[in-house]
């Protein structure tokens, strides 16, 4: 039997289970964390609220720990070894000051994304329920950053190159495709290090747009970023619909391409495209129109003849046309793809960018990343030029019309475009930070014009 | 504008539309090989352990320790490299909507399929090589059935620790490289063979060996089975002088020619006996109800790594 201290002791630690729990949901709950269930769990309630504020991994590693802590205090007993004993102590210590380091660091998170003041962090280390609670039933306490991410300093905003007047309409109908990465980093060793910053566009839609750049210009940390797999700090928003926020719903209206093949060599050509339909058409589809739309894609992209051979058998040019039906045959707004053309040869690849045109004049947005743009860029309506600078940060340097492109830059071809930005030991002219410097007075300049 | 109250596949139409594509998996990814292939390990073990199985105690001990070895080596290969060989396809189709849970319930359907087909062939094999299976069953009235059932959770539940180890590790190497390790840990920490003491006694908890060999003991009536090694270690030594005579020469004889050979081996075995393979419907279904919470949690943690994998490096 238990004595009374032993009660007294059980109560307090269930007391503060449920209070941190309570503040947790209403936390939680406030950041449209959806699993919320995860708070009432020792280890998941961790994880719950760092995925909730962006950072997963810190909660994953503090919610296991918290969760071997658990365990290493339920196996541990008075009659053990003492040497045994002893180690198992340890353990404990050294697993519990990794659990305030990460915790801490989640706590830092979610004070900043609720905007309060650092030393908050003092309360969530005596007490952390209170804080919790106080944040959860506050009504002044609401998230001021759905990104989740450092506050935008104000007047470093990129200015964007404005177009036409016609595009300033559209972008003022929400139309289109308007994205603002302030930044993307990523933290290596405690170090943050920039991968994006500064690069502002709006594409109306109807576009198929190029993205330029050279090898670690930051052009798939680009489009992760646009398509809301990699969340940078970013607003990005299609026809009007916020994708970071609403990312569960927006997934389904952005295609995607990835640089490889990825689907089964085991799986026939129309089970890879119907299996893909299946997975990602609204639920409201009767079978025959999924069918019926598998069919016109493959139909567009001349997959129909062969469609019961297998995947594995089927020629580069076909496994990248297949790859783009699995996207296609949802109708995608947005629609991205990482070297469309890679590994295959110049006619085959223009027939694949026709294709591709052919999506962006049925008003949908194409962008696509190609190493070889010279054979096809007359189909293209737009580039985008990325740049690494100096401080090896992915930027703007440009954003525009084929045409002017070349203007800008005073090249004959992309290619030369992609050189002149290109860092000298890579073989390129090391011009990347003044293009992106005189794009950034270029636009601002416009942006100024636009304004008045 | 489109809705923005649309639903999309739920888990369970996916666990079909993957479970459809694992099949046809088996066909043409060669997977259909495992059957022969664990048909040829089961008959070599069985040919070597086959006639003392279920016959005496300690054939019953080391031919289940094989059955076991057997089981959990189908099992292991069976899904060790399931997950990771597509894991950036897994990777493509989350991003399009793929719910991790259904992925490894279709794995678990379709894993679940290939380890009774395992079984299958496994309890033929037995059969064609001479192994005597209990008559009565302890659960069921048919013991070969009881049997048969044990080795399907023991494959099962080792197919669902490599399932997990292959959602977490990121490359088929790793995946192979791990399990050696694992297979050792069963092998080693089943308490079987082994004497353990201390934490690695406690370690066995976490096997499924563990509650494998004691499920199949169990079934197979080791506490009411003759025990030979006594009586052969006591002819060995016959010919031991004491005195210038050979007792146990003449307690020997005695025993032989009075026709009590048979009743010292069961005498021998009952004193052997061991409290965790009592042959009762309890203790069969403790040790099934134990793998079966194994190969749950292993699922579960599969579900969980795969979670994660859009955190995977590009």
């Amino acid at each position: 039997m238990l004595d009374s201290d032993s009660w007294v002791s059980i109560g307090q630690s269930v007391l503060f289970w449920l209070l941190m729990s309570i503040g947790l949901w209403r936390v939680t709950g406030k950041l449209a964390f959806k699993r919320r269930w995860m708070v009432w769990l020792p280890g998941l309630r961790f994880y719950a609220l760092g995925a909730s504020v962006d950072m997963p991994r810190e909660g994953a590693i503090c919610g296991g720990l918290e969760l071997l802590t658990f365990i290493l205090d339920v196996i541990t007993t008075d009659n053990m070894n003492e040497k045994l004993l002893l180690a198992l102590s340890l353990l404990a210590l050294v697993l519990l000051v990794f659990i305030y380091v990460y915790s801490i660091r989640i706590y830092m998170r979610l004070t900043r994304v609720f905007g309060m003041r650092k030393l908050w962090i003092i309360l969530f280390l005596i007490a952390e329920w209170l804080p919790l609670l106080i944040i959860g039933f506050g009504k002044r306490f609401q998230p001021k950053n759905t990104s989740f991410t450092e506050d935008w300093e104000a007047g470093t905003a990129p200015a964007k190159l404005e177009g036409t007047e016609e595009e300033n309409v559209r972008a003022l109908k929400n139309e289109g495709l308007s994205f603002e990465i302030r930044d993307r980093t990523v933290s290596s060793f405690g170090k943050k290090q920039y991968l994006l910053k500064d690069i502002a566009i709006d594409i109306p839609n109807g576009s198929f747009v190029l993205l330029l750049g050279g090898s670690g210009s930051g052009k798939t940390t680009l489009v992760n970023a646009i398509i809301g797999y990699e969340k940078a700090n970013a607003t990005v928003k299609l026809n009007g619909s916020d994708i970071y926020r609403d990312y569960g719903q927006m997934k389904y209206r952005i295609g995607f391409v990835p640089q490889k093949n990825l689907m089964r060599g085991t799986d026939t050509v129309m089970h890879t495209v119907n299996d893909s339909a299946r997975l990602r058409m609204p639920k409201s589809l009767t079978g025959s129109q999924r069918k019926s739309k598998t069919q016109e894609v493959m139909e567009l992209l001349g997959l129909s003849a062969g469609s019961d051979g297998l995947v594995s058998k089927k020629s580069g040019g076909q496994l990248r046309r297949i790859s783009i039906a699995m996207e296609l045959v949802t109708d995608p707004e947005l629609f991205v793809l990482d070297e469309p053309d890679s590994g295959l040869d110049g006619v085959i690849s223009r027939e694949i960018f026709t294709k591709l045109r052919a999506i962006a004049d049925e008003g949908k947005i194409v962008i696509a990343i190609t190493h070889t743009p010279d054979r096809v860029i007359d189909l293209f309506d737009k580039v985008i030029v990325l740049g690494r600078d100096s401080g090896r940060v992915g930027r703007l340097a440009f954003y525009g019309s084929p045409q002017e492109a070349r203007e800008f830059f005073g090249k004959d071809t992309m290619e030369e475009i992609v050189m002149s930005v290109n860092r000298k030991e890579e073989g390129g002219e090391g011009l990347a930070d003044e293009c992106i410097e005189r794009y950034a007075r270029l636009a601002a300049r416009a942006e100024g014009g636009a304004a008045s | 504008m489109k809705n923005e109250e649309l639903k999309y596949t739920g888990r369970l139409i996916q666990v079909r539309i993957y479970l459809g594509k694992f099949l046809r998996m088996f066909v043409f990814q060669n997977d259909w090989k495992i059957l022969p292939m664990g048909a040829v390990i089961a008959a070599v073990v069985t040919f070597v352990i086959g006639a003392n199985l279920f016959q005496t105690q300690e054939g019953t001990e080391i031919g289940v320790f094989a059955l076991v070895c057997v089981c959990i080596w189908n099992g292991f290969f069976n899904s060790i490299q399931a997950v990771c060989r597509e894991r950036d396809i897994i990777k493509r189709e989350h991003r399009a909507g793929l719910h991790m849970s259904s992925y490894v319930v279709s794995q678990m359907i379709y894993q679940l399929i290939l380890c009774a087909a395992q079984t299958v062939v496994t309890m033929i094999i037995c059969h064609v090589t001479g192994v005597h299976f209990p008559a009565e069953g302890i659960i069921t009235s048919w013991g070969m059935l009881d049997v048969a059932i044990t080795l399907l959770l023991i494959t099962y539940a080792a197919d669902m620790m490599a399932l997990m180890v292959s959602c977490i590790v990121r490359t088929t190497t790793t995946a192979m490289t791990t399990m050696p390790f694992l297979l050792i840990f069963q092998l080693v920490f089943s308490g079987g063979f082994f004497n353990l003491s201390g934490f690695a006694d406690k370690l066995k908890y976490l096997t499924i060996s563990h509650w494998g060999m004691d499920a199949l003991c169990s079934i197979g009536r080791y506490n009411e089975e003759p025990m030979v090694s006594v009586w052969n270690m006591l002819v060995n030594f016959k010919d031991l002088e004491y005195q210038g005579m050979t007792p146990l020469k003449d307690i020997l004889v005695k025993v032989e020619s009075e026709g009590l050979r048979d009743s010292f081996l069961l005498w021998s075995g009952q004193n052997n006996a061991k409290a965790a393979y009592v042959s009762e419907p309890s203790v069969v279904l403790m040790n099934w109800a134990a793998i079966a919470a194994l190969l749950i949690i292993f699922a579960i943690a599969a579900v969980v790594a795969l979670e994660f994998i859009d955190r995977d490096k590009r």
